[in-house]
């Protein structure tokens, strides 16, 4: 990396991602729980055994109480996923605006980088006034030049494609599902595409291994791209110019 | 059917009704059908019902070409800006973190440079001679941010002209410096946006520039350019000003709905 500022994402995104001001811990934190997920697998298997019955005659049961709650969940994780794309598609559409990419890697960013708005558009369009808002990003140099973008994306790609995983068996909804897994297998092709880029063996396992909501946070936290330092543009201070 | 043969069905009965809800699919969700059992993950994922009409995405838009982007970025930290990308390279001016409005400074960029490993910004300066570039270390910058806006003034003909894309958004006249302090040429910016203030001669919304002007260097704070209101509009248009460029009350609020800051300024 070019620029001599504090190693971040390039350093720490490698081996295992943003939260200064608390966005995406927030929407995790109104994630369902690796608890909550299994006991609901419980509440599946007790109703299913009772339901059993009504099942075969074709009876559905659910709970007023249990859709709300259902419902307030799969916000939750389309708002996790939200706060994700805003990472990516903010990451490429600086890098090229900045312009320091060419060829091949540029065209990457240019195509990923609309494919990662188009999901924003989608999650924002599906979570209304509950969509979180788009936090203010310091890239910290990443976009600046060639290897560190390439480096810095296939760890967003990669990280991208674990919490998809993760997340994708709790939504309850099956438009939601729909949704997220048409997204997830989209961001297996971009975690595919750079790592060829970047000389990488673009499959390595047969199995994807899912990232944790917390491990997630905690990977994109140590990026410090997520920023407090907000530009103070605006004074109500009476003008000094020369009028 | 013997007894034992109706309790074999039984149990069939009830172990198939389990397998049924139990299929990842056969929970009936909130705003989802319930999807038929299949034997397989593939199947399965085919039985999943289209995303609604509420959860379409879109069709992917590329951006526009970069022509026409402006990339500015905050001062993080004071530092020296240089003639050259180097550290041993005289100092133009010291850059600071705040402007004399108090509010965050900060450099448009015009290019950038990699020297021994460190990047640096080649960003215009709000210092005098106008028009003034250095070169900062990227570390001491923040986020870039970007624009798409353009401002033109001409002096001559006494407008402002707010472009966004090459395309003209807004246009007014306005009031321009006297002969004696005429209004600088050059490339400029805007600083920073002022509201609220108690100075009607200023109008409602005052602008910071990069611009500063070199007839009134002890004005307070150095006098810099401002983009503003005004008490006096019958004297719009017209070369009336200390330097700054004024508009009629009405313009400057409809300039301010339209202008962001980083926007650079073309004075002709």
């Amino acid at each position: 990396m070019s620029v001599n500022r504090p190693p971040t994402a390039t350093a720490t995104l490698g081996q295992s991602l943003f939260d200064v001001d608390g966005a995406l811990s927030e929407t995790a934190g109104r994630l369902p729980t690796r608890g909550q997920f299994i006991r609901r697998g419980g509440r599946r298997l007790a109703a299913g055994a009772v339901g059993g019955a009504g099942l075969a005659l074709g009876i559905g049961f659910v709970p007023g109480s249990a859709h709300a709650r259902s419902e307030r969940e799969d916000l939750a994780i389309l708002n996790f996923a939200l706060a994700l794309e805003y990472l990516q598609a903010s990451f490429y559409t600086e890098a090229e605006r900045v312009g320091a990419l060419h060829g091949p890697l540029a065209q990457q960013a240019r195509v990923v980088g609309s494919h990662e708005r188009a999901h924003v558009a989608a999650l924002r369009a599906v979570l209304g006034r509950q969509a979180i808002a788009r936090p203010r990003f310091d890239f910290r140099g990443t976009t600046d030049d060639p290897k560190s973008f390439r480096a810095t994306a296939v760890a967003l790609e990669d990280l991208s494609v674990g919490a998809y995983k993760e997340q994708l068996p709790r939504i309850n909804s099956d438009h939601y599902l729909a949704a997220a897994v048409a997204i997830q297998s989209v961001e297996g092709r971009h975690a595919a595409w750079i790592r060829r880029l970047a000389g990488i063996v673009p499959a390595v396992n047969a199995f994807d291994e899912p990232v944790s909501d917390r491990r997630t946070v905690q990977l994109v936290n140590a990026t410090r791209f997520v920023t407090l330092k907000v530009p103070h543009t605006s004074s109500k201070r009476s003008p000094s110019f020369t009028g | 059917m013997n007894r034992g043969g109706w309790i074999v069905l039984a149990v069939s009965l009830i172990v198939i009704a389990c397998a049924v809800t139990l299929w990842p699919g056969g929970h009936r969700a909130p705003g989802g059908s319930a999807r038929s059992p299949a034997p397989g993950a593939q199947a399965s994922l085919a039985a999943l019902p289209q995303p609604s009409k509420g959860f379409a995405i879109p069709r992917p838009r590329l951006l526009r070409d970069r022509a026409g982007v402006t990339r500015w970025a905050p001062v993080l930290e004071a530092a020296e800006a240089r003639e050259r990308p180097t550290r041993s390279s005289p100092g133009v001016v010291r850059v600071g973190t705040q402007t004399p409005e108090g509010t965050t400074n900060l450099v448009v960029v015009i290019g950038e440079a990699v020297r021994h490993g460190v990047t640096w910004v080649h960003a215009r300066l709000a210092v005098l001679p106008d028009a003034r570039t250095g070169w900062l270390p990227r570390s001491v910058l923040g986020g870039w941010q970007f624009v798409m806006t353009h401002l033109v003034i001409n002096r001559a003909r006494e407008t402002l002209t707010l472009l966004r894309a090459g395309r003209v958004v807004f246009r007014t006249r306005v009031g321009v410096g006297k002969p004696s302090t005429p209004t600088p040429a050059g490339q400029f910016y805007i600083r920073d946006r002022l509201t609220r203030y108690a100075s009607p001669e200023y109008g409602p919304l005052a602008f910071g520039t990069s611009a500063r002007s070199p007839y009134e260097t002890d004005w307070p704070a150095g006098g810099f350019i401002g983009i503003h209101g005004t008490d006096q509009p019958g004297l719009i248009p017209g070369q009336v000003s200390h330097g700054c460029i004024r508009l009629r009350n009405p313009a400057i609020r409809a300039l301010g709905r339209l202008l962001p800051i980083g926007t650079p300024v073309t004075i002709t």
